[in-house]
This record gives C-alpha cells, structure tokens and sequence, in this order.
C-alpha cells in the first residue's frame, strides 16, 4: 500500500520539483540580467561616446551607435591635449609608491604578524590611518609638503600615495604572512639565515600569492585616486584623473576627449580585477572577510 | 598547492603585462575600415588648410616694425635664450593658441622655450595663489581674469610691470588700447598686468528669422509692434517666447543663455547694472538683494522657461552646438561665436569639433538688452613674483600683446583672443574676413566702450562663487529672493572677512577707475 | 602561543627596526601635519594673511554656526543613510541569487563587480554624460517607456538629483556590499539551512532567523566599511554636481576642499577638518570593535 502509493506519486513529484527549479533559475537568470544590463550599461555609452565625434555625442535623441566608429579622432586630441602624458604621469607615482608601500608595509606586516608587535593598538592606529577622509588629511599635508617644497613634484605625490597605501598593505600581508606556517622560517633559521634573508628567501616566497594581489589593489587605489593628485599637482605632476577635470567646466564639455581618457585608463584595471577577483573581497575589506 | 599559487601569480603578472602593452598600442593604429569610410577630408589635408591660414596671418604682419614693442620685446628675450618659461593658459581650446603659434613663434624668433600649462579657468587662479603660498617658482607667466587682480596683486603673486614698461615699450602701443580696457591695469597705482583679450558678450541673432515675412506679421498681430532684436529684456522675452512658440516642435528655441554653475553670474552682472543695480550700498554692505536684484533674478528664472529644456546645465559648448545647427534665434555669448558661425577658420583641425555651420551669411550682432554688454572675464597677462626669470617672462608678453602679435592672433581660427586694441577694430584684414564683419568689429567696439567691468575687488572670486550658488538654486526653485538674501548675507560675511574699510577703498577705487564701465 | 614563539624566535630584537620605516613614513605625513593643523586650526590664517594670529577657539564656534556646513553635513550623511541601505539590500539579493549552483556564475560574478574598481571620478562624469537632459540615454529611455519626450534635468533640479546622484553611488558600490555579503553567505555551513528546511521553516524564516544571524558578523563590517567611505564621498559628487544646484548636493568634502583650496581660508579649513577628524574617529572605534570581534571568532 504504503510502497505503491510512493510509487505512483513520486513521477508527479518529481515533475514538480524539477519545474519549481526551472522557475527558480528562470528568475534568477532573468534577475541577473536585469544586474547585468545596469552595470555594463555606462561602459557601453563610455565606450561608444570614445568611438563618436562631437556631432554625434551632441545629438538629440542620442545615437547609440556611431555611424563611423573611429577612436582615432579623439585619440588625436587626447594625444594632443596632453591626457597621455597625464596617464604616463599617473603610471610613474603609481607604480613607485606602490613598490615602496610594498617593501616597507611587508616588513612592518612580518613584524606585526611575527611578534604581535605594539599589540592590538598599534595595528589599530595604523589602520586607523585608511578610514580618515581625504579631504581631511590632504589638508595638514599640504602644509607640509608647502614647506618641504614638496608640491607638485614626483616624489612628493609618490610618497604620499605610499604613506596613504601602506594601512592596506600591512594589514593584508599581516594575514597573509600569518598563514606561512612559522615551522618552515624556523628551520630556515637554524641554518643560520638572518631574519632578512629568512623574510626574503622563505616568507615571501610563500606569501607571494597574497603579495600580489595586494599589489595589484594598492596599485588599483593608488591609480584611482583624485584628490590628492587635484591639490597637489600644477604643472608636472599631473595625474589622469586631474587632466579629466579639464575637459569639464562652464565652457567645456569635451565628451570625447574624456571618454577616450576614461576608457585608457579603465581598461588595465578592469583586467587586472578579472584576474583578481578571487582576492576582491578580501582586498577591498582589508581581510576583515574571506 | 605553494607551487600552483606561485604559478597562478607568474601568469597574472604575464598577462598584465601583455595587456597593458596591448592596451598601449591598438588604439593609436585605425582600423582600415574606418579609415575606407571616413569622408574625403583627410586629417593631413585639414592641417594643411589650418597651417595655410595661420600662416597666412602670421605672413601678413611680418616682420615686426622696428623699434616697435614686439621688436624690442624679441631683442630683450634673446638674452635669455635657452631659458624655459612656464606659462599657464586656460586649459583646451584656448590654449591651442600658445601651443601652435605663440609659444614656437617665440621660441623661433628668440630661443626662448614656452611651456604652456593648460588649467582650468577657476584653477587659473586658485593654483597660482597657491602655488605663491607654496613658496612659488611653478610659473613665470600668469594668465588671470582683471577681477583677480586686486587679490593677485595685494596678494603678492604678480609683478610690478611699470618698470619693464617704461624701459622696453612703446608708449604709442598704451594708447592703442581700447580705452575702456586700457583702464583695468592697473591696482593701487601700479600696473600689474598687460590686457590680452576683448571678452564682450555681444547678441547673436539669426537676421533671415526677424526679417521672415510671416514671422513679422505674426510677431506684430501678436505683440503690436516690429519684430526687431530686442532693445530690453522685456522685449528680449517676447521675441524668445515668439520664436519657442514657432519651432519647439522643430526643437527650435527663440533663444539660450548657458546657465550652468560657474559663470552664470555674468549675465546676472550685466543684467543687473542694466536694470539700474548696485552691488554695495554707502555702507559697502550688499545690495544684490535689494528689489532690482530680485526683479533681475526673477526674470532670469522666467526666461529659461523658453529656453531649450535642461539649459540650467547648459554651458558654452551645448550653447555653440544648438546655435551652429540653426536651433536658436538669439544667444548672448563671448566673441569666438561671430566668426565660428561664418564657418571662418572652421577646417582648422584645432576647431574640427566645433559644430559645422548651417547659420553662415545668417546672423546680425548687436549690444546686449538694457545698451550695456558685460565685459564678462576677459584675460590678462602678468608676471609672476616668484618668476626666475622675470625678464624673459615680461618680454614674451610684451610680445604676446603688441599690436602686431596680438593683431594675428585676434585673427588665427583657434586662437580665443578678440579684438581689443583700436588698431584691431579698425583692421581692414579683419574686416574682409566674411562679408558682414565690419558690423562685428562696430558691435565689438561699441560693446567694449559701453560694456560694465566685472566687479575687481579683493574677494572678487568668492563674490563671484556666491552669486553664482544663488542663482543656480534659484534655477533650481529657489525663491529668488530667499537665495538673493542668502548670498547678500555670504558677501557681508566675505566683506568683513577681508576689512570693511579696506574694501570700501578699493570698491570706490574700483568705481573711480571704471567710470561709466562700472555703473552706466 | 606568544610566549612559545617568543622563546623559539631568539632573534627578535628586529622586530621593532622591521616596522621602524613604515611607522616613520605615517608620523611624518599624516601625524606630523595634523598636529601642525590643529595649531593652525587657532590661528587666522588666509589669503591675504599668511602670518596667522592666535584666535582661540573662533574657528571652531565659526563651523558650529555655519549653516553651509550643516547643511554639507546633512547632505553627507542623507547620501551614507540612502545609499548604504540600497547597497545593502541590493547587493544582498544579488549574493543570494548567485550564492548556491547557477550554470555561468564563473563568468557573471566578475562582470557584476566591475564597477568597484573603477576610478570614482570616471563614474561621476561617466553618468553626468548619462544624466544629460537632451544627450543622455536615460530620458531618452524613459520616453521609450512612456512613449512621449521626457526631458527631465536631473542634475540641476532639487528633487531630482538626488535619485541622479544615489544611484551613481549605488551603482558604483553595490557590486562591494554583492561580493563581501557573497563571501559571507558562502562561508555558511549549508546544513543550517537544510536542518531548518526540515523542520519545515518557510524560506522567509530561513532568512530570518539561520541565514540572516549567520551572516550579520560579515553584515555590519560591510556596512561600516561602506558607511565610511561614503562619508568621505567626493569625486562622484564633484563630478556630477559639484554640490550644485546652488550648495543643495554639497558634502562636507567639497565643502571642506572649496574653503580650503578655493577659497584659501587656510585656519578655517584647519578647523573643519578636525571636526570631521572627530566625527570620524567615532566610527572608526566602533569599527575596529567589530573587526576584533570577527577575528576572535575566526581564530
């Protein structure tokens, strides 16, 4: 009795579950396409507006898709308007003060990780240093750099972004550091390798994964940021996103020009996350979740 | 496990590096089919043209008159050849000028390198005070608008100039000046800054639009009287209404004023002063919200109802773009416009994005409404007190501005600068340029000698920044009087700030100086 | 565990010169200049006077008067209340949606978190140019839908930018709360879930009560951390708006950058900033409360 009626119910049953699961995916695929349109959408438009000349940008209703898509035009006025300078600038201050924030925040990283140096407090306040908002910090700094003679120069910007980098640094490879079994410097170090060289040849070496992935985001903050780079910079040191303000203002509105700027400057980022993106989350919480 | 993490690292890095190199290349390289369907005006051909018409400029008034200023200015800068001088300059069209003609001229004629700095307008001043109170030395050359004088001047960033003037100038060439303009350089008895630029707003109008048979019969069924370019900013409004009314369904508009936060002030000054308006009372406290203040703002808000929908965010660009079309029958704007809409210059590669024409042969010039156009900003070059070489950078701009120099450059296609001189008004080459371009010349001069000078006191920048929030919240619904009151009350706070007496001083000083220029 | 390792690692007098470098870069740049601001924050320092005088606490009782930076304050905070919340319930939807098996979810994660990563200020113009009444897509858009012209102008009307600059931000930083909540979720041990099934909890209450307390600890650092960030909110808004129209989408960032750097009000801007230092410190503390607590646990 019982076993037939199992029997006779269950190709129902089974129907119902297996259409109650189409409906689910049904709506979750129709609810991540939905997502999907709403994210991509501005890299689109930012994207066409690169490809299309101002008469096409300036059109009502707008054009959605160039009639010529041709770069080459305002590539030519972003070469000429100085936006690849701007972007070879941004590169150059990235690029080092992520290498300095690197090599400085591993170590101090080593420390905190090794010995708990300074105790919960000091790892504090250097964290502490990564939640201050900018506009507050840009200021004193600006002072400083005034009196140092700091303003608008290279290293000026450089070390500021590697100071400013160096709260997410050691605070990533302070847990990454942490997961580097301690067994395996030990052993190191009973052949007689200096910590330095046990740091270098051992620690690292294992901790590499985490290294370059926090890399990568402190280059990605770095490349990034606006504020400091608009009070700091005049006529050397400037950054892509401060060259993008000047296609802005009362009498300008070079869509073009911006679109082109943006889109370069996009591009290497967006890569490097595709390839990132199993750290993103880890990167962008400081290690607070996993 | 460590082994494959490490690989996984090594090919991230690789292919970084692959695509950053990528990223490096491609773009710069046009696809083939683009460049198969692009029209038949090549990029070399357009630059020959723009080279031909600068060129031609530049050879008409070749080589300067000997003993002139710009002949003494190239003398005295050979001294410093070899010497780069930073100069800043409005950032994008504007700086096309020193970029392509100015600054290899110069460097051509006296081995003196010219290193334009492009910066945004407001940052033109905020970056060279700042960079003053940063223990200076970025810039040689500064390039200011006269109302930031006062600060730049009290504020030590420019150069006394009296003394280079009276050693390597022409005196003849002062007088050349436009008389009102020749008024605005000095401060406190001394000159700080050498004027480089007619910035008047003139009205545009579409003449075919007024003179159209059936819009005339309309226009006076409906208002009883001609329909001709308005004389008041009541009649300003009836004519923009009339012709929304007409076109809207073409997306054509009677008429735009670009309204977006910056500059929107200007228009409020001009319209202001016109309408009998004063910005400070006996005891220098503000007057910009008194009746005629809240009258002007109230029509200000009224007349963007007949204006192109989403004008509050319009600037100059969306402004020229509607206007070339053939969208607008009025717009009140800076000088570029007169030539650009005749199409003159416009195949110069510098001005490929300005829209191309459709009103050429169409448009009348005449003063603002009220008989008063704003002398809305303008340029001035300066020298730098921290400059290392103060010299070289008077002599350049010395250079920039003698009739000669500044002669060409008023006519080069991209270069932004407008007739300001005598000797550029009454210039026949200009005159030829297109076949109403004598009117222009009249209308610029006559603008020039009845225009109102933007308010040049100390604070003038964060005047100006008030005001302008005032009106751009009252675009935004803000009663006018209510936003009116609010930036009274800001520019009572800067007044006192900066010193009442001080400033009542320098704005008697300001009013002295002007003239008529100040208050009609 | 300490003290093992401190017997087993003799040589670890190091330990001090290895976070010597990183300790002095911080003291110098950040810690240095903001003992140099609060001097500067008592004096009078201009423009036009660039030997300050001692005022006292003028500056201070100047801010707390300041409606213009009140009403910067309340802007800030309607944008870190508004957005924070959006983020928070869209990201979470969209984490629940893709947590469990869905075909093609390697390749839909990746693409939905783009935005985090790219440069605020690019996204600030990027929909300014989305935004534009005549050029822009979005009236356009809507006109399809509504099948007449819409020509809305977002960014210059008091209402109506408010919904232009949220889901600026929203779109920017919902990816953020998606992909921490996502990480959350998917640390859950499924079999919570499952033993509530079969006690037969609606999925409602799964959520409520297993999916949701599971989660919270991961929750709140997200919030906090987003919270704190959009406080700081900058180049989206200065890029959209520039606090305009008038000062009705002024943040205190701009606000602070704008006496400072504009204006060059250089005590007054000193004061400013150690009162945001002040409010943000609160944060911070309550923050790092959270961040100890989750590292005990996962230890």
């Amino acid at each position: 009795m019982t076993t037939s009626a199992v029997q006779s119910l269950s190709p129902t049953a089974a129907r119902k579950r297996r259409q109650r699961k189409a409906r689910a995916y049904a709506w979750r695929y129709a609810l991540i396409a939905a997502a999907l349109i709403f994210f991509s959408f501005p890299a689109f438009w930012i994207a066409t507006i690169a490809f299309k000349s101002s008469s096409e940008y300036f059109r009502n209703p707008p054009v959605w898709i160039p009639a010529n898509p041709n770069i080459v035009q305002n590539l030519d006025k972003v070469i000429r308007t100085g936006g690849l300078t701007a972007i070879g600038n941004s590169l150059i201050v990235t690029v080092s003060a992520t290498a300095i924030a690197l090599v400085v925040g591993t170590l101090a990283a080593y420390s905190l990780a090794r010995f708990n140096t300074g105790g919960n407090n000091f790892a504090f306040w250097i964290l502490s240093q990564r939640f201050l908002p900018p506009v507050s910090v840009v200021f004193p700094v600006f002072l400083l750099f005034r009196a140092l003679r700091w303003v608008d120069t290279f290293h000026g910007l450089i070390v500021l972004y590697a100071t400013f980098s160096l709260p997410f640094v050691v605070w990533m490879m302070r847990s990454y550091i942490r997961e580097v079994p301690i067994e395996v410097e030990e052993s190191a170090q009973v052949d007689g390798a200096s910590r330095l060289r046990t740091i270098i040849s051992i620690t690292l070496p294992l901790a590499s994964p985490g290294l370059i992935a926090t890399g990568i985001f402190t280059f990605i903050f770095n490349w990034n940021e606006f504020l400091f780079a608009l009070v700091l910079s005049r006529t050397n040191v400037i950054t892509y996103p401060v060259k993008l303000t000047s296609y802005f203002g009362p009498e300008s509105a070079f869509w073009g020009e911006a679109a082109t700027v943006s889109l370069i400057a996009t591009l290497p980022v967006v890569i490097a996350t595709l390839l990132m993106q199993r750290y993103l989350a880890t990167g962008l919480t400081l290690g607070a979740v996993k | 496990m460590n082994a494959m993490k490490r690989r996984f690292a090594i090919a991230i890095f690789g292919a970084i590096t692959i695509v950053a190199a990528a990223c490096a290349v491609p773009p710069a390289a046009p696809p083939p089919a683009a460049e198969a369907t692009r029209p038949a005006d090549p990029v070399g051909k357009i630059e020959g043209q723009a080279e031909q018409v600068a060129a031609a400029a530049v050879m008409t008034a070749m080589p300067p008159k000997p003993g002139g200023s710009a002949a003494r200015a190239i003398e005295l800068a050979k001294k410093y050849a070899g010497v780069t001088l930073n100069v800043t300059w409005e950032a994008g069209l504007q700086s096309q000028d020193p970029l392509l003609f100015s600054a290899p001229e110069f460097e051509r004629l006296t081995g003196v390198k010219i290193n334009v700095i492009e910066t945004p307008f407001t940052e033109l001043f905020s970056k060279a005070v700042a960079d003053h109170q940063a223990g200076g030395g970025a810039y040689d050359v500064l390039n200011f608008a006269p109302t930031w004088l006062a600060d730049l001047a009290d504020g030590g960033v420019l150069e006394p100039l009296d003394a280079y003037i009276e050693q390597h100038m022409d005196k003849n060439d002062l007088s050349d000046l436009h008389p009102t303009y020749a008024k605005y350089q000095q401060w406190k008895g001394k000159t700080y800054g050498l004027w480089d630029d007619g910035d008047v707003f003139v009205m545009y109008y579409r003449r075919d639009w007024f003179e159209d048979a059936k819009n005339k019969g309309d226009f006076k069924a409906k208002y009883n009287r001609e329909l001709a370019p308005p004389k008041t900013w009541q009649e300003w409004d009836e004519v923009c209404s009339f012709f929304t009314e007409r076109g809207k369904a073409n997306n054509e508009y009677g008429c735009a004023i670009q309204r977006t936060a910056g500059n929107t002030y200007l228009w409020f000054y001009e319209q202001f002063r016109s309408n009998g308006g004063r910005f400070f009372d006996a005891d220098m406290k503000a007057a910009i919200n008194s009746d005629i203040g809240v009258k002007t703002l109230t029509d200000m808000v009224n007349a963007n109802k007949h204006m192109p929908p989403g004008i509050e965010k319009w600037g100059f660009v969306e402004v020229l773009q509607a206007w070339m079309d053939g969208k607008l029958g009025m717009i009140i704007t800076w000088p570029p416009i007169g030539r650009w809409s005749e199409g003159y210059g416009l195949e110069s590669k510098q001005l490929e994005w300005v829209p191309k024409t459709n009103v050429a042969g169409k448009v009348g010039y005449a003063v603002s409404p009220g008989g008063h156009s704003e002398l809305a900003v303008g340029f001035m070059l300066g020298v730098s007190s921290n400059s290392k070489n103060k010299e070289a950078a008077y002599a350049f701009i010395q250079w920039l501005t003698s009739p000669e120099v500044s002669g060409q450059r008023v006519k080069i296609p991209f270069a932004l600068r407008d007739p300001y001189r005598m000797s550029h008004f009454n210039d026949p080459e200009y005159a030829k340029l297109w076949p109403n371009a004598s009117e222009y010349l009249k209308v610029l001069q006559e603008g020039a000698a009845t225009g109102l000078a933007d308010l040049g006191i100390p604070g003038a920048r964060e005047y100006e920044e008030a005001l302008d929030r005032a009106i751009t919240a009252a675009y935004a619904g803000t009663d006018p009087k209510a936003a009116l009151d609010k930036a009274a009350e800001e520019w009572n706070a800067i007044t006192e700030r900066i010193g009442v007496e001080s400033q009542k001083a320098a704005y008697a000083d300001w009013q002295k100086r002007l003239g008529a220029n100040a208050y009609p | 565990m300490t003290l093992q390792h401190r017997a087993r690692n003799k040589r670890n007098g190091g330990k001090y010169a290895l976070v010597a470098p990183a300790t002095l870069m911080i003291l110098c740049i950040a810690l240095f200049p903001l003992l140099y601001a609060i001097v500067v924050s008592f004096q009078n320092i201009d423009a036009r006077t660039p030997v300050g005088a001692f005022v006292g606490f003028k500056n201070y009782f100047d801010a707390l008067r300041d409606a213009r930076f009140w009403n910067a304050l309340g802007n800030t905070a309607l944008i870190v209340a508004v957005c924070v919340t959006a983020e928070l319930v869209l990201g979470f939807i969209l984490a629940q949606t893709l947590v469990s098996h869905l075909p093609g979810k390697r390749f839909i994660t990746p693409l939905l978190i783009l935005p985090v990563v790219i440069a605020p200020l690019i996204v600030g113009y990027t929909w300014r140019m989305l935004w534009d009444t005549q050029y822009g897509p979005i009236n356009q858009v809507l006109g399809w839908i509504t099948g007449r012209p819409v020509e809305i102008v977002w960014l210059a009307n008091p209402v109506k930018v408010w919904p232009a600059i949220f889901i600026t931000e929203v779109w920017q930083w919902t990816p953020f709360m998606f992909l921490v909540l996502l990480a959350g979720l998917a640390a859950i041990n499924p079999e919570y879930r499952e033993a509530a099934e079969i006690d037969g909890a609606s999925s409602w209450q799964v959520l409520r009560f297993v999916t949701l307390p599971l989660v919270w600890p991961v929750m709140a650092v997200a919030i906090l951390f987003r919270a704190l960030d959009a406080f700081k909110v900058f180049d989206i808004v200065f890029a959209l708006t520039n606090g305009g129209p008038g000062t009705m989408t002024e943040t205190v960032s701009l606000y602070a950058y704008s006496v400072g750097f504009r204006n060059f009000r250089i005590s007054y801007m000193a004061a400013l900033t150690l009162i945001l230092i002040a409010i943000v410190s609160v944060a911070i503390t309550v923050l790092w409360r959270r961040m100890s607590a989750n590292q005990e646990r996962r230890a």
